[in-house]
This record gives structure tokens, sequence and C-alpha cells, in this order.
């Protein structure tokens, strides 16, 4: 789900460039703590390459994308997490285009924003299985959501939203049940390993608990 | 950072990057994305043939493909078939630019360059398109024009010849040489490995680690 060069117009290109770098700037300024750092680090290469690796499915072959994930890991880091994955991505991958790398840090940016404000609403509760279930949605969600922000850019060159997001939706479908499980399972583990890593906080917590992801 | 230190902190991310490289290795078998598209383009004969597909190698059935001449002037359009491939009679001599447009702001291109298309003389063959004999005589190309003119006289024969003689070389030779082109193009495909994969993670653990280091030097 990554746009290549010169499929957006130059104005929709470079307005998308300004709203992302004006996002992470604001997410890096106001949210970034020094302890989250080598988290960051091992999730955003987690996104990084999830999407280079495809798994072969039936007649076609799928990659991960992973918003929902890095959203539920990073809070608001997520969107500058996701804009360096890309840049990278572009660079050496030339998957994605240099132009577009703007308009992709929204597309998948933003589900993964939305995931991580879901999964903040609920990780402080004691029933894990809600945390699990959440986890699951978010990871759902994010893909969803970036089909549908897909399909919002792509008006922009002129094709119809609805054909747009029926498309993406539906090469997306086996997707958003992979990520959904992947995401779900990997909160469910982390609540078990180490619950403070997506800032949850257990009952009877042997270790001082960590900074939370939103402080 | 103190709370980094202990062994529980540590041992996470040791976790996460082992199933990382698990995940990766157990991958490479075909490792691929399937959200970029490649086509390629060759000469073969008097006509250009192009195949599109996905870096796994999967073809991409029903891309649009355009073809723009070095003045970005659209010439022409086309689907793919079920084999991803697309071919066409090139209308004029010129650096053609083959755009591909998959589904899902998947785009991409290729330049097939003048001298590519040069061994075919493609803007004269063009013409060609309903019949190579029957040409001749309708063939509104000036070097056609002056053979035409002057067929009764002996030079001209000797002309004939040459003509056709190059045009039996060009075809053997395009047909010998198809091949060794495909392969030539094929090995322009880019592919995805682990060794970039890597190197892509270590970018990004470098980067973070010179944030660490300015953000802790602020800090103390």
């Amino acid at each position: 789900m990554h746009i290549s060069d010169g499929v957006l117009s130059n104005p929709v290109c470079i307005g998308c460039y300004a709203v992302a770098i004006g996002v992470a700037a604001t997410c890096i300024k106001t949210k970034m703590e020094s302890q989250d750092l080598p988290k960051i680090a091992v999730i955003t290469s987690v996104f990084f390459v999830a999407s280079l690796i495809s798994v072969p499915l039936g007649p076609t072959s799928v990659h991960l994308i992973l918003p929902g994930l890095v959203g539920v890991a990073l809070g608001a880091m997520a969107f500058p997490s996701i804009m360096l994955g890309l840049v990278l991505q572009a660079l050496l991958f030339q998957h994605g285009g240099l132009t577009t790398i703007g308009a992709n840090s929204l597309m998948m940016g933003i589900p993964a924003l939305t995931a991580g404000f879901i999964f903040h609403q609920v990780r402080k509760s004691n029933n894990h299985r809600l945390i699990i279930t959440a986890g699951a949605v978010c990871g759902a969600l994010g893909t969803l959501l970036a089909g549908v922000c897909l399909a919002v850019l792509l008006v922009t060159a002129g094709e119809n939203f609805f054909g747009v997001a029926k498309v993406a939706l539906a090469a997306h479908v086996p997707v958003i049940i992979i990520e959904s499980i992947v995401t779900g399972a990997a909160v469910a583990f982390l609540l078990k390993v180490k619950p403070d890593l997506i800032g949850v906080r257990l009952k009877n917590d042997r270790f001082s608990p960590s900074v939370s992801l939103d402080s | 950072m103190k709370k980094f230190l202990p062994v529980q902190g540590i041992k996470l991310p040791g976790a996460v990057i082992f199933g990382l490289i698990i995940f990766v290795l157990l991958s490479t078998t075909a490792p691929s994305f399937a959200h970029k598209v490649n086509i390629f383009a060759y000469v073969e004969g008097n006509k250009v043939f192009t195949e599109s597909y996905f870096p796994d190698g999967r073809k991409v059935e029903g891309g649009t493909v355009e073809v723009y001449d070095s003045q970005e002037n659209k010439l022409l359009s086309g689907t793919t078939d079920t084999e991803g491939k697309f071919n066409f009679v090139p209308p004029k001599k010129d650096n053609l630019k083959i755009v591909l447009i998959a589904t899902m702001g998947h785009k991409n291109s290729y330049l097939l360059s003048a001298e590519e298309l040069g061994g075919t003389a493609a803007g004269e063959e063009s013409a060609n398109e309903s019949g190579q004999e029957a040409a001749q005589t309708e063939n509104t190309s000036p070097e056609s024009n002056v053979q035409a003119v002057s067929s009764g006289t002996g030079a001209a024969a000797v002309q004939v010849d040459v003509q056709e003689i190059k045009k039996i070389i060009d075809q053997s030779l395009d047909q010998k040489l198809a091949p060794i082109m495909r392969q030539l193009v094929k090995g322009e495909e880019e592919k995805v490995s682990p060794a970039q994969i890597f190197g892509g993670i270590g970018y990004i653990f470098g980067i973070i680690g010179i944030i660490l280091y300015f953000t802790k030097k602020k800090a103390s």
C-alpha cells in the first residue's frame, strides 16, 4: 500500500509533505522521551521489514503493513517512526517514491495514531482479554483505515473513491485478518512478558512502573 | 535510563530481534514486495514487447500500459494480458517512455531509447502493419520513395539487394539476441536482498542511536 512517484499531482505531494512533517515534528516535540527511543528503534525496524517481506497467499502474495501494531506499541511516536521507515524504504528499495513519502506517511501514520489512541483508552483496564481484543481490533483497523486513506489520496489523482476503496480493501482482506491476529498476539505476548512496553500497568506489578506512553 | 539496563529491559528487544532475524531468513526464499511493479521492454523485429510483473515474479494482469514520446505526447495505450505482456508497433522512432499503471497507486516506467529502436527503423516500418510486401508501393517515407522512383535502373537493384540483406541480417540477429536481451533486462530487475534489509535495520538503529546520544547529552 505504497503510492509510487508520479501518481499524485505536485500540489498534493507538497501539501502532504508539509502536513506530515508538521505532524511528525509535533509528535517528536511533545511526546518523545529518551527512554522510549530503543523501543521506537525496534518497532520501526519491524515496520520497515514487514513491508518488504511478502507472504505467498493463494494466487497472490501480500505483505503486512502493521500501522496498527506500530500505533499500539508507540502511541504518538508511531507517526515519526512510520515516516522514518518509509524514508528508508524509499531510499533503499524504491518502495513507494521519494515525492510521495509525505502522502504515504499520512496514509499509514494517521491509522497508526488512531489505533494508538483507541488502545490508549483501554490499556489501563485490568481485563487482559479486553486489552488483547483491543489490540486485535487496532491491528485490523489500522490496515482498514490505511485503505480508506489510500482511496482519499487517489481521488486527488482523479480516481473514483469507491472504486479504489473497494479494490484496495478487497485486496487487503487477508492482510487485515493477518494483522489483526499478529497485533493481538503481540499484545498478548507483551502483556505476559513486559506489559510496561505497551503502557499497561498491572495490579500487582513487581517491577517499578515505567514511564507510560502518553507522558 | 536505569530502567532499561536491568535484564528484563533487554530481554524483549533481544527476543524481538531474534524473531525478526528468523522471519527474514525464513522468508528469503521469496523475498519480494507486492506493492511495487516493474516493467521492462525490448525490441524484437519491428515490434516492442513489454512485460510487467511484481518483483516476486507475479505478472501484472490487466495493467494499463501507456507509451509516450520524448515530448510527453501520448502515442498509444493498451492493457496487459494474463501473462503481463503487451506489445505494440512503435508509431515513430523516438525515445519512448513506456509507463505501466497498475491499480492502487502503483506505477512504473521504462525508457526505451531511440537507438534501441534504431535497427528496425521503426518509424518507417510502422507503416508495414498491413503487410511488408504490399507496403513498398504505398510507403510514404522518403527512403522508400527514392527506391520506388528509381526501381527501373540497375543501380537501384543493387540498393534493394543491400536493403534486403540488411533486413534479413537484422531479423536473424534480433532472433538470436532476443534471449540475451531478455536476460540483460531481467538483470536490471530490482529485488530485495537480505543484506539490504539488514542494512535498513542498521540505519534505523543508527539514526535512533544518534538521536538518543543528543537527547541524553542535553539532559545531563
